[in-house]
C-alpha cells in the first residue's frame, strides 16, 4: 500500500491558500480559517484510484494541500488493482454515464475480490473516510469492523446511469453517511443525504491566471490566427457529444453578416476510437474556409487554453450532452461572454441572460452569437456578470468551504446547525 | 601682624580693584539672575511647555555659581598677579565653570528624559539607557574641553570616540528611528492612547498603549498589533478619536453558510411541482426562494426565485412566472407562510389552466434543501463606530445571516442590527430606518453600503 511519504510528491498545488486573499478578500479566507480550526484534531483520509492522471487526482493534488494549510488534517491514499480491476471499474465509469454497457458476473467477483484485499491491506486511520468514485467504493464494508463517517463522492454524470451497475454500487453507496454529486440532477433516490457539491476553477492555476498580452500574442501567432478579427472559440474534446459540426454550421451563418473566425481547439481521447473519426469530418466539414480553425492540442496545455479563452470575442459550449463542463467558469472567469447548451452542469454556470446565453439549438446559438457580437457592450455587461458569478459559486475556496462545512455536519439531520 | 597691615597699605589698589571687580560681578549676577528668570517664567507659561520647571529648579543655583566664576576671572584678570599666574589662575576658573555646566547639563537632561519617557510608557532599560548615554556624552564633552584648556592634546581621544559612536549608531540603528518617532507620536499628542485609529494598511483598532519602541493597538477581533512607531509617522492615519456611546451589550458577529442538499425530488409540470411543494420541509422552500441573494448577489436587480425562473424558462409560462416572481418575500413572517403563498398562487392558476406543459427532458424541477451552518466569527462591537469598520471588512454572508436568516427563517420580527442598536445603544430611529430597508431589495453589497451610510449620518 501507498505510504504517506509517496502522496506527498503527488501534492501539485503551487498557490498557498493566503494567495487566494488577492481574489476574494481577507474575510472569506478567514472564514475558511474559522471552518478550519473547528476540524481541529480530526484526520480525514481521502481515498481514490491514482495519484495521476485524470481529473479526481488533479482536483485532489490541489486540494489536499489547501486542506492542510488551512489546519485540516486531510492525508490522501489510493487503492491498488490489477489492469482487469481497472477495465471493470471502466465498464461502471461509462455505465454510470449512461453507456449501455454488460458487466459479467465473474467481472462483479473481480471486483469484489480486489476491493477485499485492498480492505485487508490500507491502514484506515481517518476519522472521515472520504472516498471518490465508483473503483474504491466497496471499501465501505469495512465501517462494520471499525466504524468511524464515510462520505461517498461521485464526480460523474449521474443523470441517466445504467439501471443494473447502479443498483449492484448502490447497496455499498446507501452504507455511506453522506453523497455528493456535481448537479442537482445527478441527484438519485436514496436514503442517506445527498449534497450538492458542484466542481469548481483555480483561478490561480495556468489555465486560469491572467496572461500578458504579449503571451496572448504568441500563443495566436504559433497558431496563425489573427488578433483582430473577433473570434469564437470553443474549447472541448473531438467528440461528437460537444457537437463541433454544429458548431460550424452555426459559425456559418453568423460569418455572413459578421466578419469572425471560429477556433475548435481540443485533444483527442486515446480510448476513444470514435474521435479520430470525429476530427476527420470536421476537418472535411471545415474545408475551404480559412476562417475556421482546427486546433489539435496536447494534455497540458494549459497556457495555450488560457490564452485561447482570453483572445476569444465569444467561448461557446455547445454540447449535446455534458457533466458539468468546467470550460464555461473558466471562460466566464476571463470575463468573457459564453454561449452553451442548456445541459448537464451548465445551466447552473449560466443564468440565462444573466450570465451567459443557453441555446437549445443551433438557430438558438446563431441568434445568441449574432447579439453578442453585434452588441460589445452587453458581451461586456454578461461577462462582467459571470465573473463574479464564477468567483462566488465556482472556485476551488467554494469547493473547500462546502467540503469543510459537510465534514462539519456529518451526522446532524437539522435544518440549522450551530457550530 | 605689622607686616600684613603695611602690605595692605602699600598695595591697597592691586587689592581693592579685584576685589571690587568680583563683588559688583556678584550684584550684578543677582540683578540678572532675576531678569532672566522673569522673562523665561513667562516664555515658558505661553508655551506652557511641562519641563520649565525642571529647567527652573536645576539651574537657578548653578547661575549664580556661574557669575561667581565670572567675577573671580575678571578679579584675576585686574589683578597685579604676574602672567603666568593670571593664566594658571584663568583655567583654574574655566575648569571649574566646565564642570558645573557639566553637572548642570547632566542634572537637566536626565530630569526632562524621565519626565518624556514616563510619556511615551518606556520601561525601565530604556530609560536608564538614555539617561547613561546623555551623561557619558556630556562628562565626555567636558573632559575634552578641560584637556583643551589645559593644553593636553584631544584629536586621538576624539577619532576613538567617533569610531564608537559611529558602532553604537549602526547597532541601535533599529531602535532610534522607533524611539524618536514614539516621542514625535507621543509628544504630538495626535494620537493618545483610547483613539480608535484606523492605518492606511488597513489596520484598526483601539489605541491602547504607546511605547518606546511601537503603537498598540486592539482590533475588532480582539487581537493586539503593535505598530513600529516609525510606520506610524511614515502612513496615512485615521484618527477616530476617543470611543462613542458605548452598548450595554456588545454586537458578536455571526455567520451562515450554507450545504445543500439534494433530495432527489423532481418535477416536470405544474400539477407536480405544487403537490410536490406542499410536501416539502420548509428548508427547501427557503432554499428556491433565497439562494438567489447569495449567489447572484452582485446583479442588479437580482433574478427572482427559482419557482418562478422554472415556470418561465422550462414550462414557458411567462404569465404565472411573472406572478410568482412578484413575490415580496419581506411581507411574510415565516418561510411556511411564504410557501403556502406560493402554493395557493399555482393552484388557482391550476384551477384556470389545467392543461399545463411538461417541461422538456433535462429541464425538471429539481428540490434542493438548504442546510444551514450558522457559526460565530471574532467580531464584535461595542459602539457604532465598531460597528460600522467590522461591516466594512466582513463577507456578505454575515451580513446576510443578521439581516435575512435571523428575520425570516428564525422567525424573529426585524433583524439583529436593528434589534441591538434599539436595545443596546438606545438609538430607536436609527433601529427603526434599519428595520424598515426591504433586504430584497438589494444586493447584498448595497445593503451593506446603505446600513453603513445610514450610521454614518447618524455618527
Amino acid at each position: 500500500m501507498t505510504n504517506y511519504v509517496e502522496e506527498e510528491i503527488y501534492l501539485q498545488s503551487k498557490s498557498k491558500i493566503q494567495d487566494y486573499e488577492s481574489v476574494l478578500g481577507r474575510s472569506y479566507i478567514e472564514e475558511l480559517r474559522m471552518l478550519g480550526e473547528r476540524l481541529s484534531g480530526k484526520v480525514i483520509q481521502t481515498v481514490n484510484s491514482t495519484y495521476v492522471g485524470g481529473g479526481v487526482a488533479e482536483i485532489l493534488s490541489h486540494m489536499v494541500p489547501l486542506f492542510n494549510q488551512l489546519g485540516v488534517d486531510v492525508r490522501w491514499n489510493v487503492i491498488q488493482g490489477t489492469p482487469e480491476f481497472f477495465d471493470v471499474t471502466k465498464k461502471f465509469h461509462n455505465a454510470i454515464h449512461g453507456k449501455d454497457e454488460k458487466v459479467f458476473p465473474e467481472e462483479l467477483s473481480l471486483f469484489l475480490e480486489v476491493s477485499q484485499r485492498n480492505m485487508n491491506e490500507m491502514n484506515f486511520f481517518g476519522d472521515i473516510l472520504f472516498i471518490h468514485d465508483p473503483q474504491p467504493v466497496a471499501l465501505i464494508a469495512k465501517r462494520k469492523e471499525i466504524g468511524r463517517k464515510w462520505v461517498w463522492r461521485c464526480h460523474i454524470d449521474m443523470s441517466n446511469p445504467n439501471p443494473k451497475v447502479w443498483d449492484f454500487l448502490r447497496g455499498f453507496v446507501l452504507q455511506y453517511d453522506a453523497t455528493i454529486f456535481s448537479s442537482p440532477n445527478f441527484a438519485q433516490q436514496l436514503s442517506v443525504p445527498q449534497f450538492l457539491v458542484p466542481p469548481a476553477i483555480d483561478p490561480l492555476s495556468d489555465k486560469n491566471r491572467e496572461l500578458s498580452r504579449d503571451t496572448i500574442d504568441s500563443v495566436l501567432n504559433k497558431y496563425g490566427l489573427d488578433g483582430d478579427k473577433p473570434m469564437i472559440v470553443q474549447i472541448s474534446r473531438f467528440d461528437y457529444l460537444k457537437d463541433p459540426i454544429g458548431v460550424i454550421a452555426a459559425f456559418e451563418r453568423v460569418k455572413k453578416n459578421i466578419d469572425c473566425q471560429l477556433v475548435l481547439a481540443g485533444g483527442t481521447a486515446t480510448d476513444d476510437p470514435e474521435s479520430e473519426k470525429v476530427i476527420s469530418e470536421v476537418r472535411e466539414r471545415a474545408a475551404g474556409n480559412p476562417d475556421i480553425h482546427i486546433l489539435l492540442i496536447p494534455p497540458g496545455s494549459d497556457i495555450e487554453v488560457n490564452a485561447l479563452q482570453r483572445a476569444a470575442a465569444v467561448v461557446m459550449q455547445k454540447s449535446l450532452k455534458e457533466g458539468f463542463a468546467l470550460t464555461v467558469s473558466e471562460a466566464l472567469w476571463k470575463r468573457k461572454p459564453v454561449v452553451a447548451s442548456a445541459v448537464g452542469g451548465i445551466p447552473l454556470q449560466i443564468r440565462h441572460r444573466f450570465t451567459g446565453l443557453l441555446c437549445h439549438s443551433i438557430d438558438g446559438a446563431v441568434y445568441a452569437l449574432r447579439q453578442l457580437l453585434a452588441n460589445p457592450e452587453y458581451a461586456g455587461w454578461l461577462g462582467e456578470n459571470g465573473r463574479e458569478h464564477v468567483k462566488h459559486n465556482f472556485l476551488i475556496t467554494r469547493e473547500l468551504r462546502d467540503y469543510l462545512l459537510l465534514f462539519l455536519s456529518l451526522g446532524s439531520a437539522e435544518d440549522v446547525i450551530y457550530l | 601682624m605689622g607686616q600684613w597691615i603695611q602690605w595692605l597699605i602699600d598695595n591697597w589698589l592691586n587689592v581693592t580693584i579685584p576685589v571690587i571687580a568680583f563683588l559688583a560681578t556678584y550684584v550684578v549676577s543677582l540683578w540678572m539672575r532675576r531678569v532672566a528668570y522673569r522673562a523665561f517664567d513667562r516664555w515658558t507659561e505661553r508655551l506652557r511647555w511641562e519641563g520649565s520647571k525642571v529647567v527652573v529648579a536645576a539651574t537657578r543655583s548653578p547661575f549664580l555659581h556661574s557669575f561667581l566664576l565670572l567675577g573671580a576671572y575678571i578679579a584675576i584678570q585686574v589683578s597685579s598677579l604676574s602672567p603666568e599666574g593670571k593664566i594658571l589662575g584663568g583655567r583654574i576658573v574655566a575648569s571649574l565653570f566646565i564642570l558645573l555646566l557639566g553637572w548642570v547639563a547632566i542634572s537637566v537632561s536626565e530630569k526632562l528624559i524621565k519626565l518624556y519617557m514616563s510619556r511615551i510608557e518606556a520601561p525601565q532599560p530604556p530609560t536608564t539607557l538614555a539617561v547613561n548615554v546623555v551623561r557619558i556624552t556630556i562628562i565626555v564633552l567636558g573632559v575634552l574641553i578641560l584637556l583643551d584648556i589645559w593644553g593636553a592634546p584631544t584629536t586621538p581621544i576624539i577619532l576613538v570616540l567617533a569610531a564608537v559612536v559611529f558602532i553604537a549608531g549602526l547597532a541601535l540603528r533599529d531602535v532610534i528611528p522607533n524611539l524618536l518617532s514614539g516621542a514625535q507620536v507621543a509628544l504630538g499628542e495626535q494620537i493618545k492612547v483610547g483613539d480608535f485609529i484606523k492605518l492606511e494598511s488597513g489596520e484598526s483598532g483601539h489605541v491602547t498603549a504607546i511605547n518606546w519602541r511601537n503603537t498598540q493597538i486592539k482590533t475588532l477581533e480582539g487581537n493586539l498589533v503593535l505598530i513600529p512607531n516609525i510606520q506610524l509617522v511614515r502612513t496615512t492615519v485615521t484618527n477616530f478619536g476617543h470611543p462613542v456611546k458605548k452598548a450595554t451589550y456588545p454586537f458578536r458577529f455571526y455567520t451562515r453558510l450554507h450545504l445543500k442538499e439534494l433530495t432527489g425530488i423532481k418535477a416536470s409540470n405544474l400539477r407536480e411541482l405544487v403537490d410536490i411543494l406542499k410536501g416539502v420541509p420548509d428548508s427547501v422552500v427557503y432554499y428556491h426562494t433565497h439562494h438567489f441573494l447569495e449567489e447572484h448577489h452582485y446583479l442588479t436587480p437580482e433574478p427572482a426565485n427559482d419557482f418562478a425562473l422554472w415556470v418561465s424558462d422550462a414550462l414557458g409560462d411567462e404569465v404565472l412566472g411573472e406572478r410568482l416572481a412578484s413575490v415580496d418575500a419581506f411581507d411574510f413572517p415565516t418561510v411556511g407562510a411564504l410557501k403556502m403563498w406560493l402554493v395557493e398562487v399555482i393552484e388557482d392558476y391550476l384551477a384556470k389552466n389545467p392543461d399545463g406543459k411538461k417541461a422538456p427532458e433535462g429541464q425538471e424541477f429539481h428540490f434542493i434543501r438548504s442546510r444551514g451552518v450558522i457559526l460565530s466569527t471574532p467580531y464584535t462591537a461595542h459602539d457604532l463606530r465598531e460597528f460600522v469598520e467590522v461591516l466594512k471588512k466582513v463577507t456578505v454572508d454575515i451580513i446576510y445571516f443578521h439581516m435575512f436568516e435571523s428575520r425570516l427563517r428564525l422567525q424573529k420580527g426585524t433583524n439583529d442590527f436593528s434589534i441591538w442598536i434599539k436595545d443596546c445603544l438606545g438609538e430607536d430611529k436609527l433601529a427603526d430606518k434599519i428595520a424598515r430597508l426591504d433586504p430584497y431589495c438589494y444586493s447584498l453589497d448595497s445593503l451593506r453600503s446603505t446600513i453603513i451610510q445610514l450610521i454614518e449620518e447618524r455618527m
